[in-house]
This record gives structure tokens, C-alpha cells and sequence, in this order.
């Protein structure tokens, strides 16, 4: 199994990557970037879900990095690397704070008041002439170099970034984490600050979702405040669901997937809202565990029956990467 | 003083649908322990059916008040309807399952934002005042309208406390809140008060739509802003708490009301949020809760 995985693990990257080099035209370009910023945003909600707690205040770090990095290109003309690098910075001092004060609730409290801040902070661009107000900044253009490898470019950082947070995962951090979510006064009893372990996870996972903003400032040249409202987290959390939260695969399933099938549902004119609706509510119902989850499960049975045809499993594990 | 008085009536009127919208939020939670994101789409339908009926009616030559309580009977029914296949087709399979319900509230959202952007457009709608002409409330104008949806909403909600707090009904929900295995213990039946629950919470964001859609510009996404803030109140209040959700609501309504005449609107949101954290740093349960 692990053999497997270790040789499948850099293949589907290669071919991922292979891919990204070469889009066929600009529309299926922007594609390709959605759905690797999606999967940031969504495998950084799901690093929060690590330790136990839903983050609905992803929505307001990717937007304070999309402001971040807008406001750095066109006001300063910061360089292009350094200005990512700002964006996710920016994201993850201001999670500090938050986190700081909010971590302390946890469940119904914590999602709520994400909830609240992803509201305030879009509250917050729409008042401010110097962000652009409710039209937002336009002219966030990655450097006239890098602009035809720009899918390329947003589609490797994202799997290196992505690669990153699953070895913190696998890392006695990453333990840690698990050990809060299921008893965190045992975790306690131990001598270890609950409250700031989840901090630093908190504002790692903000700083992705910096990053993710950013990338998407500079994908889509153009950002206003309407983007970044709490719906963002509701789409980073459908990605999260229909993919499966149980595998750090799961995020990146996921809005590959929905941002394929969005895309097509728009041109048939139905309403995005009901599409993403209705994906969430049946996932929920009848695939509680994703398509990971579903994959495996399938996978598992297979197994059970005693099936020894090992090319038809390296098949289905192939898709599901 | 003037500008005090009316103020404070302002207030007062939107605090009490806030009050409405936000004791639905805390009866569900208290009952079922799930948070319904879906609870501003059942106060947008009802708004939204007045807003449309209404003209509607008035234009086939009905008097403007049979008219209203035509269409408030109609978005009543459509709200509790609406209510009912949310809780028996999801939320029933998802009681006591925080993030599962959660999520499904959200698609519901979803769902419920698509289906009434196709049907009732995009477009916001506003009603002509239904009652005219202005009264002196000690010394400070305000319009007959407005004074009588306050006094109304206050009427509504002083009949659900005295329901929750004197009723059989009313004091099973409550017990069933603080500790749901003691009440069926007691012989309540659980499931049957999960139901009458998420009904009276639907019926409550329904009333809650009727009496905003008079004195605002009504549109497909009008719950979502009343959601901000009903969430906000009960945080402040403490979740599953109903004194907690009255007093979350009147702080929210009047930070609201006198930061948005002094200051700016926005700045009284920002300001909500501020006394959110501060809350949350002195009391993390909230004002009253005792999750």
C-alpha cells in the first residue's frame, strides 16, 4: 500500500502539473488556478478542523491577502514574490489577534463569531476610499514575465504549499492537534498550552489562506469586496465536504470537482447558489465522508470480497488522485 | 432630546424583530443544539411574499389592510411550511450534530439564495407606507406606521415570553433546552418538542419578515444581514438563553441605532463586533448562556 502510494503520490503531481502547462486557452487557464486556490483555501479550513474547530473566518484572511497583495502591486510596486509573501504575512498577524481572543471559545461561539468577522472585515473594504471602496482594486497583474506560465506558477505553489501542511500534519504537531480534538484536557494535563498550540495552528492556517488570496488577487487582476463575504467560506467549506475532510486529499477532490461542475453549471444558466446548495446538502446526506471517504469505502469492500485483481484498485486509486 | 426619543423608538422597533429572529435561533439551538443558518431564509421568504403581494393585491382594488394581513397570512403559512420540510427532509436526522447540521443549514442557504433569486428576481422592492401621517411621541415626530409595527413586534414578543414561561408547551421547550435527557425522563416527548420548536422558530422569523418588509427595501438577501445580527445577539447573550437573546438583541439594536446617527452605519457594525470580542474575553459563554 505505501509502496504504491509513495510511487502514485508523484506521479498524479507530475501529471497535475503537466497539465497546468498547458492550458487550452485563457478561460480553461483561470480554471486551473480557481480550483488550485480552492483547494488552498479549503485545506486550510481544514487545517483548523485538525484540532476540532470549523474556521468561517477563512473568507476574511484569503480577502485581507487579496488586499494585501493588490495593495502592494499597484500602490507600493512591490515585487511580485515579496508581495505574496506580505499577503500571507498580513493574514496571519491579524489571525494572531483574533485567534488570540477567540480560541478561547470553542463549537457554536467560535463558528459564529467567525462568521461575524468574515462579515466586518468586508464591512471594513467597502468603507475605505484608500482599498478602493465597493468597486475594489483593479491592475493587480503578475510581472509581463511570468504571465504565460502564470497556471503553472499558482498550480506548483499550491502543491508545494499543500505538501507542506501535510507534513505538518504528520509531524508531532500535527499529533498534537489530533490529541485537542479529541480531549483537550487531557492534552492539558500533560503540561501542554492547549491555547497556544492552537494559535500557531490557527495562524498557519491563515497564512495559507494569505497566500490563497493573493494568488487569486493576481489570477483575476481584479478584487472588490463582494468576493471575500462569508459566502467564500461557505464555498471553501462545500470543496471541504463533497471532497471529504478525513484525507488532506479531500480539499483538493473537492474543488476540483465543484469549480469544474460550477463552471459548467453556469453555462446552463442555473443559479451557481442553488448548485453549490445542493451539492453541500446531498454530500451531507448521503456521503457523509466525501469522496475520499466514498473512494476508500469502495476500495475497502473490494478488498473484503477478496478481490486479488489489484489493477482494477490501482484504477479507482488512480481516479480518486 | 428629540433626536433621543425618536432614536430610541428606532431602536426599539428594530430591536424587536431582532428579538424575534434571534429567540428562533436560540429555541433550535437550546432544543436541538444545532445552529440554522437557514433561519434568515425563512424571515427572507415571508418579507419577500408581503413585498410582492402586497402591491399585487392592492393593485386588483383590495383595501391596503386586508391586503397586508391577506399577504401576512400567506407568508405565515409559506414560512412554517418552509420550517417543516427544512426540519423532517434534514435537520431531523441532525439533532445534537453541531457541524453536520451546520453544513446542511448551509446548503439549505444556498439553495434557498438560487431558488428565490430565479423566482422573485433580482430587483429590490419597497412598499408604500400602508398607514400615513405622523404622531408626537413625547414631543418627537414619528411616523403612525413605524409606531405601530414597534408596538407590535413588542406585543409579539411579550406573548412569546409569557408563552415559554406559562405554558405547557412553552416550559417543555425550555426544559427540553437546558437538559434534553432529564426532560424526556419527565415523560416530554423529544422529538415532538424538536418539531413544535423548529415550527415556533419559523413562525417567529415569519412574523419577524412580516413587520420589516413595510419599513424596508426588501430583497433576496435581506435574511442574511438579520442573520449577522441575530447571531450576534445571541452570542452576546449566551446560546439557547431567551433572556439572553432579548438583552443581545436591544444592545445590538441600539448600539446600531445611535452609532449610525452619531457616527456611521458601518462604524456601528464594527462597533457590534468590537463589544462581541469584549464579550467574549469577559464572559466566553455570553451574557446568560450556560452551554
Amino acid at each position: 500500500m505505501s509502496n504504491r502510494r509513495k510511487f502514485l503520490l508523484p506521479l498524479a503531481i507530475v501529471a497535475v502539473l503537466l497539465i497546468a502547462m498547458f492550458p487550452t486557452g485563457p478561460y480553461a487557464a483561470s480554471l486551473i488556478s480557481w480550483m488550485a486556490i480552492g483547494a488552498l483555501m479549503a485545506s486550510s479550513m481544514r487545517f483548523v478542523l485538525l484540532f476540532g474547530e470549523l474556521n468561517f473566518a477563512v473568507a476574511a484572511f484569503v480577502g485581507i491577502g487579496a488586499y494585501t497583495a493588490g495593495m502592494a502591486t499597484t500602490e507600493y510596486q512591490i515585487v511580485f514574490p515579496l508581495a505574496i509573501l506580505l499577503a500571507g504575512l498580513a493574514a496571519a498577524f491579524v489571525s494572531f489577534f483574533f485567534g488570540f481572543i477567540t480560541l478561547k471559545v470553542k463549537g457554536p461561539y467560535f463558528k459564529l463569531i467567525g462568521f461575524a468577522f468574515a462579515e466586518v472585515v468586508r464591512i471594513c473594504y467597502s468603507q475605505s476610499d484608500t482599498l478602493g471602496g465597493n468597486s475594489g482594486i483593479i491592475g493587480v497583474f503578475p510581472p509581463l514575465a511570468l504571465d504565460p506560465w502564470m497556471t503553472f506558477f499558482v498550480v506548483s505553489f499550491a502543491v508545494v504549499i499543500l505538501l507542506g501542511l501535510y507534513a505538518v500534519e504528520r509531524s508531532d504537531f500535527g499529533k498534537l492537534l489530533l490529541a485537542i480534538k479529541e480531549n483537550d484536557d487531557v492534552v492539558r494535563t500533560v503540561g501542554i498550552n492547549v491555547h497556544w498550540i492552537k494559535i500557531l495552528c490557527f495562524v498557519l492556517a491563515s497564512f495559507v489562506a494569505g497566500l490563497a488570496g493573493s494568488l487569486q488577487a493576481f489570477v483575476n487582476n481584479v478584487i472588490s469586496p463582494a468576493d471575500f463575504g462569508f459566502m467564500l467560506s461557505v464555498f471553501a467549506l462545500a470543496y471541504l465536504k463533497v471532497g471529504g475532510e478525513d484525507s488532506p486529499l479531500g480539499p483538493v477532490a473537492g474543488s476540483i470537482v465543484l469549480v469544474g461542475l460550477g463552471s459548467i453549471a453556469l453555462t446552463f444558466g442555473a443559479g451557481e447558489h442553488i448548485f453549490y446548495g445542493a451539492a453541500i446538502a446531498l454530500a451531507v446526506l448521503f456521503f457523509p465522508k466525501g469522496m475520499i471517504g466514498f473512494a476508500k469505502d469502495t476500495v475497502g469492500k473490494w478488498r473484503d470480497r477478496g478481490a486479488t485483481n489489484t489493477t482494477a484498485v490501482a484504477a479507482t486509486q488512480k481516479g480518486e488522485a | 432630546m428629540q433626536n433621543f426619543i425618536q432614536i430610541s423608538l428606532v431602536s426599539l422597533q428594530i430591536g424587536a424583530v431582532y428579538i424575534l429572529f434571534s429567540l428562533g435561533l436560540t429555541l433550535i439551538f437550546g432544543v436541538m443544539k444545532i445552529i440554522n443558518f437557514a433561519h434568515g431564509q425563512v424571515f427572507t421568504l415571508s418579507a419577500i411574499i408581503v413585498a410582492v403581494m402586497l402591491p399585487m393585491l392592492t393593485g386588483w382594488g383590495w383595501s391596503p389592510p386586508v391586503a397586508f394581513a391577506a399577504s401576512a397570512v400567506v407568508a405565515l403559512l409559506s414560512s412554517v411550511s418552509l420550517g417543516f420540510v427544512m426540519f423532517q427532509y434534514g435537520f431531523r436526522f441532525y439533532q445534537r450534530n453541531l457541524v453536520g447540521s451546520f453544513i446542511l443549514s448551509l446548503g439549505f442557504v444556498l439553495l434557498l439564495e438560487g431558488i428565490y433569486l430565479d423566482v422573485f428576481g433580482g430587483q429590490v422592492r419597497s412598499i408604500p407606507p400602508l398607514i400615513t401621517g405622523t404622531v408626537d411621541v413625547f414631543g418627537a415626530p414619528m411616523t403612525t406606521q413605524r409606531l405601530v409595527l414597534c408596538v407590535a413586534a413588542i406585543v409579539f414578543t411579550l406573548i412569546l415570553y409569557f408563552a415559554l414561561a406559562k405554558t405547557r408547551t412553552g416550559k417543555a421547550l425550555r426544559a427540553a433546552s437546558i437538559d434534553h435527557e432529564a426532560a424526556m425522563l419527565q415523560g416530554i416527548p423529544y422529538e415532538r418538542i424538536a418539531l413544535q420548536g423548529f415550527l415556533i422558530a419559523a413562525l417567529l422569523a415569519g412574523v419577524a419578515g412580516i413587520l420589516i418588509a413595510p419599513t424596508s427595501a426588501v430583497t433576496t438577501t435581506i435574511g442574511t444581514d438579520y442573520l449577522l445580527k441575530g447571531f450576534i445577539a445571541v452570542i452576546i447573550g449566551g446560546l439557547g438563553s431567551v433572556p439572553g437573546a432579548i438583552v443581545g438583541s436591544l444592545f445590538v439594536a441600539f448600539i446600531e441605532g445611535f452609532g449610525g446617527f452619531y457616527f456611521d452605519p458601518s462604524g456601528a457594525s464594527i462597533a457590534v463586533f468590537v463589544l462581541v470580542m469584549v464579550v467574549l474575553v469577559v464572559r466566553p459563554k455570553g451574557l446568560m448562556g450556560n452551554v
